[in-house]
């Protein structure tokens, strides 16, 4: 059965948001178009049981970087911000993640905590899958895996080229700069 | 370019041969001693018979490039034996060392799924023992062996935590001098002496190299290094680098 959860807010758009909500990714119309939803029919109805639907409002914190991996949030509706951050509190943005995109992949995976902080850009529709769900979920179903495997292809280019841009790129100034 | 030696393949099962480069080749996987403790190594048998049939074992010297960044995708380089640099480099050629990459590794993963062209370069630095397998042969391989599509999305998480730590050590440190004492430690931890008074780690890497990593000159490690000395916070003793005083290293790298 599917759960929804709103994690915060008394606002108009909650109404909204809630009409709107996508209860089932059986029904997704947005489905064919992203990498890690477009999956057979058999995956996505296990992944429909094992999902939570969650409502978020923008600011929201979905997982912070240095806690215990709790699962995967894949981003239905909205945007996020992904972050690093230093231990003065100094923040680096890595990338906006975009509608489609499946956020703390690499660390429910390897069971390390979350290597960067996710932060809603916008009021957000997100499916949260507990980790010991997606694992379970993957070796079952190959395709889902195969999608994992270039979804974090792809994070890894991006990342690389962050690694390009900071270490490479810029004088130290222009980096201090960017760093908010 | 690509000084290869590719090993004969027919060699019975198990058999292990000499290399060129003083290396003791281990021809077969399904005999390797070392796949247990290896993430992508351990396989179920039936997908390493698989694996087995694709590979090319294939030995280097030391200094060979494997891949270079921007090169289309031939395929992945499963490290059997030896160490790899792992860089990137500017237009202007200037080098950052993401990585030294040991035995276990899968180099060229990313590229190889994604199709899209390496993003760093690799070569060995020390004689290396490769298994390569060809771009196809592996995208097939996984879609056939669920346990090896699910130990390579393991090992692609942990190039990714890696590559978040890069950034955040390169774009959020003041100092060079906050890079080396984070290095340094880093090292130490990994050797699993951290928990030591006085921890030791060998420096396999030249001050060139290890400026390569931290994003510096070869001149400011070496000034670094001195300034540390003076402190009495580092001692060398020959290639062995030990800590003299971990809190003062600690507080360092934390920049306070």
């Amino acid at each position: 059965m599917t759960r929804i959860t709103v994690l915060f807010c008394a606002e108009d758009y909650l109404a909204d948001m809630e009409s709107a909500i996508q209860q089932s990714c059986l029904t997704c119309a947005l489905r064919p178009d992203r990498l890690f939803c477009d999956l057979p029919t058999s995956a996505l109805t296990v992944f429909n049981e094992v999902k939570s639907n969650l409502v978020c409002p923008r600011n929201t914190v979905l997982f912070r970087e240095g806690q215990p991996a709790r699962g995967v949030f894949v981003l239905c509706e909205g945007r996020a911000k992904i972050s690093v951050c230093s231990e003065s509190g100094k923040r680096l943005t890595l990338r906006i993640a975009v509608p489609g995109e499946v956020l703390g992949l690499s660390a429910a995976l390897s069971g390390s905590p979350y290597e960067v902080t996710a932060e809603l850009l916008d009021n957000a529709r997100v499916a949260m899958v507990k980790r010991k769900d997606l694992l379970s979920f993957l070796r079952e179903h190959r395709e889902a895996c195969l999608h994992v495997v270039t979804l974090l292809s792809q994070d890894l280019h991006i990342a690389y080229d962050r690694v390009r841009s900071v270490g490479l790129g810029r004088s130290r100034r222009a980096r201090s700069a960017r760093a908010s | 370019m690509l000084p290869t030696r590719p090993v004969a393949r027919n060699v019975t099962l198990g058999e292990v041969m000499l290399s060129p480069y003083g290396l003791d080749i281990i021809e077969s996987c399904l005999t390797c001693k070392m796949r247990a403790e290896r993430l992508f190594c351990d396989l179920p048998t039936s997908a390493l018979q698989s694996f087995e049939s694709i590979k090319y074992a294939t030995a280097y010297p030391k200094g060979a490039v494997l891949f270079v960044e921007g090169q289309a995708p031939r395929g992945i380089f499963v490290l059997c034996k030896g160490r790899v640099k792992l860089s990137i480099c500017a237009t202007d050629g200037k080098t950052l060392i993401l990585k030294i990459a040991e035995p276990g590794e899968v180099l060229g993963l990313s590229a190889t799924v994604s199709g899209k062209p390496y993003e760093l370069t690799a070569e060995t630095i020390d004689p290396c023992q490769v298994n390569f397998v060809k771009r196809e042969d592996f995208l097939r391989f996984l879609r056939e062996h669920s346990d090896a599509c699910f130990k390579v999305a393991e090992q692609l998480s942990e190039k990714y935590n890696n590559a978040c730590h890069e950034v955040r050590s390169l774009g959020l440190s003041h100092s060079a001098g906050e890079k080396l004492a984070k290095l340094l430690l880093e090292w130490s931890s990994k050797n699993g002496e951290a928990n030591k008074q006085e921890p030791r780690l060998k420096l396999a890497l030249t001050h060139e190299e290890i400026a390569q990593m931290i994003g510096t000159s070869r001149e400011t490690v070496t000034r670094l290094f001195a300034d540390f000395k003076k402190r009495q916070i580092v001692q060398a003793k020959g290639s062995t680098l030990v800590i003299r005083n971990k809190v003062a290293l600690k507080a360092l790298a934390t920049n306070n």
